[in-house]
């Protein structure tokens, strides 16, 4: 890649697959949310407050479950926590000089996609050029989240449940991206995690979130015992 | 009418928590290995308990429409890469699965 200037225009146009992938991701959350319950004003305001995609789903899936919010927070917490080190990186990049609120903004639009493609550049990041490229990533996650709602309104319903799948397709998407990467330890570490899941929930009762947060530890403290090095 | 506002932002705040830590705070390199390693486990640990057992429980008594949707997905974006069209797939297989009884 030659040197580019790193102008907000640069930053939106190299953040237009990202709205390109968001837009039916957020469409399947808008869905999703309209089905349980939430209001179309609610709905946009979880994906402009969150903007997360894991996140936002675990977030729904536990409020439709009921759970307190306790484990709302903490298992929410534990999800975002590969932000602070995606965060981390970024931070390091970033030209001096960005204080205050707009490095309170940047933060906010960190997403997994932003990450990667911010990092891609070579030397230091301006603010302007964060601005475009987030602010084209938020605007496919808010502007998919409003019309899959909508869209939720006038589906039939038979529709509507194979829809549904998009949640778990997405995930189960990543996990195969991931396992072409690193390999079997993948699998085995999400065979741990949604094995100790499936029994806490379905055999010994255990509240969704809890058993998530513990699944999730069980498994990455597993992981991380039988993996050396580093990824 | 029930209102979700809390839930939102409760979700919220533990999504802002660990994004804006790091723009004002260097610790990570000071993580015992062991810890650092675990946490960054922590998103692939995150995908099993997101898929199952909710993927079977959602489609019952279609035990296996999602899992048939999910499968698509997971060779397609093996093989192919990217989210989109895996995603798609899923949509029709599982569509597909409930229109026959799986």
């Amino acid at each position: 890649m030659s040197k580019r200037d790193l102008t907000f225009s640069l930053g939106c146009k190299d953040g237009f697959p990202i709205f390109i992938g968001y837009f039916p991701t957020a469409m399947a959350f808008g869905l999703v949310v309209k089905n349980l319950g939430l209001r179309l004003w609610e709905a946009i305001l979880f994906s402009v407050t969150n903007f997360a995609g894991s996140g936002q789903f675990l977030a729904a899936s536990l409020i439709g479950s009921g759970a307190l919010l306790a484990e709302l927070f903490i298992s929410v917490l534990l999800i975002n926590l590969r932000y602070t080190f995606m965060g981390a990186e970024v931070a390091r990049r970033l030209e001096d000089g960005i204080t205050g609120m707009k490095r309170a903004l940047i933060a906010h639009g960190t997403t997994d996609e932003v990450f990667s493609i911010s990092l891609m550049n070579p030397g230091r990041l301006p603010a302007s050029y964060m601005a475009g490229l987030e602010l084209t990533s938020y605007a496919g996650w808010v502007s998919g989240t409003a019309l899959g709602f909508l869209v939720g309104l006038v589906l039939p319903p038979a529709l509507q449940l194979a829809v549904g799948v998009t949640i778990y397709a997405m995930f189960s998407s990543l996990l195969a991206q991931e396992f072409r990467k690193k390999g079997l330890k993948v699998l085995l570490i999400a065979a741990i995690s949604a094995g100790t899941h499936s029994v806490l929930t379905l055999l010994l009762g255990v509240k969704i979130g809890w058993s998530f947060v513990i699944a999730m530890l069980l498994a990455s403290f597993i992981g991380s015992l039988i993996i050396r090095e580093e990824s | 009418m029930k209102t979700f506002v809390l839930p939102i932002l409760v979700s919220a705040l533990a999504t802002f928590i660990p994004r804006v830590i790091p723009y004002w705070v260097s610790f990570l390199d000071k993580l015992p290995p062991l810890l650092s390693r675990m946490l960054r486990l922590l998103p692939v640990a995150a995908l099993g308990p997101l898929i199952f057992p909710g993927v079977f429980l959602d489609y019952v008594p279609h035990l296996w429409a999602g899992f048939a949707g999910i499968a698509a997905a997971f060779i397609l974006a093996y093989f192919k890469g990217g989210m989109i069209l895996p995603i798609l797939s899923s949509i029709v297989v599982t569509y597909l699965a409930l229109l026959f009884g799986a």
